[in-house]
């Protein structure tokens, strides 16, 4: 293609067009923050641990494990959150381990495959989240009904449900649950999908090369 | 990090910064980003430089990283809405010597460069810079007969942005 060749040409030419920066210049470069895309995985998953912990702390004030006491739920929200907090850790040292093994100097399909590697910890991690509240909410939920019937509360019995109430009450509880996961769910997919989607692109672009 | 390293390190890139300046060309579309890129390549190759032993010439290794870089861990988005308009003055400085066709010729090619994909960018960017098939290959991850045929599609793809 002689556009190329003239393309070629020209582009020898530009050489002396370029900005020169002084040794200076490039030597401040070295300690500025890196903004990778790698990396505002991890330090937003960082964030997200600090602000869930915060938020929850802020709504368990002893009003709320009083509560759970009489609910006799008290047990099994601790070993949630241990085991919550045991897996969302496990995630960050993920993150951090893709973080660290990324390296620019693979040649580019290795390089994207750690970072889609990354994409697919990402994936797993929004799939636990969702699991994790959806069965929480799903326990507490059937444990409030459970222990409603059998409650010996006299003033209780007052609300009594029929069985049309019970149906209803169970819809609009799964329907609420449903909304909440499907708002995770599209605030993990905004936060994270934008971050991944043109790397995958790329990927599938160069995966075509192959074939 | 040590002195000497910082040094050697600075002093290297100061000699071979064109490259990365080509690289920033191809896949920005202003001067701010251009920067923005140049500044990420740079701690880039330095986060990746006590790995580069010396077997391999400074400037091929500046390559294989500054590209990656800007294929894959790079993504900013452009800002502002995206026009058929780039900023050429950013892209490219007129040459005397041609005359108006040509000239315009040279514009339209630039363009069409433009509009290519990330991995085609640096396939055409490659090939600009007189690169063999096999640093091709090497540098993308992919084999020589493909870089090829890859080179082909891209000729080809070129051709019809130029001849809609």
């Amino acid at each position: 293609m002689d556009e190329l060749e003239l393309l070629k040409k020209d582009w020898k030419k530009q050489d002396a067009n370029y900005p020169k920066l002084s040794y200076d210049q490039i030597y401040n470069m070295l300690w500025k923050k890196s903004f990778t895309i790698v990396k505002w995985i991890f330090i937003i998953s960082v964030l997200e641990l600090f602000i869930s912990t915060f938020l929850s702390l802020l709504f368990t004030g002893d009003d709320y494990w009083v509560q759970l006491e009489k609910y006799n739920l008290k047990q099994f929200t601790e070993v949630l959150f241990v085991i919550g907090y045991a897996i969302t850790f496990f995630f960050i040292f993920m993150f951090y381990i893709n973080y660290k093994k990324i390296s620019a100097t693979d040649d580019a399909a290795t390089l994207m495959k750690n970072i889609l590697r990354t994409r697919r910890t990402v994936k797993y991690y929004i799939a636990y989240v969702l699991i994790y509240n959806g069965l929480t909410a799903i326990v507490v939920f059937s444990y409030m009904i459970y222990f409603h019937i059998n409650s010996q509360d006299q003033t209780l019995t007052k609300y009594s449900f029929d069985t049309l109430d019970w149906i209803k009450f169970i819809g609009v509880g799964l329907i609420v649950i449903t909304l909440f996961l499907g708002l995770i769910w599209l605030f993990y997919r905004l936060l994270y999908g934008i971050l991944l989607k043109n790397l995958h692109k790329n990927y599938k672009e160069l995966k075509k090369l192959e074939m | 990090m040590d002195k000497a390293l910082e040094h050697q390190f600075v002093t290297n890139l100061e000699r071979d910064q064109n490259i990365v300046h080509k690289i920033c060309r191809i896949y920005t579309n202003d001067q701010a980003s251009h920067n923005d890129l140049f500044q990420e390549i740079t701690i880039q190759l330095w986060k990746a430089y006590p790995k580069f032993r010396g077997d391999a010439k400074f400037s091929t290794w500046m390559y294989r990283v500054a590209l990656n870089t800007a294929i894959t861990l790079y993504r900013k988005k452009k800002r502002g809405i995206q026009t058929q308009d780039y900023d050429t003055v950013h892209f490219r400085i007129k040459a005397e010597e041609y005359n108006d066709e040509t000239e315009q010729q040279l514009t339209l090619l630039y363009n069409a460069v433009k509009e290519l994909n990330d991995i085609d960018k640096a396939l055409v960017f490659l090939y600009l810079e007189d690169k063999n098939y096999r640093d091709i290959s090497e540098t993308l991850g992919i084999s020589e007969v493909n870089a090829r045929v890859k080179m082909n599609r891209v000729k080809t793809k070129l051709k019809n942005i130029l001849n809609p």
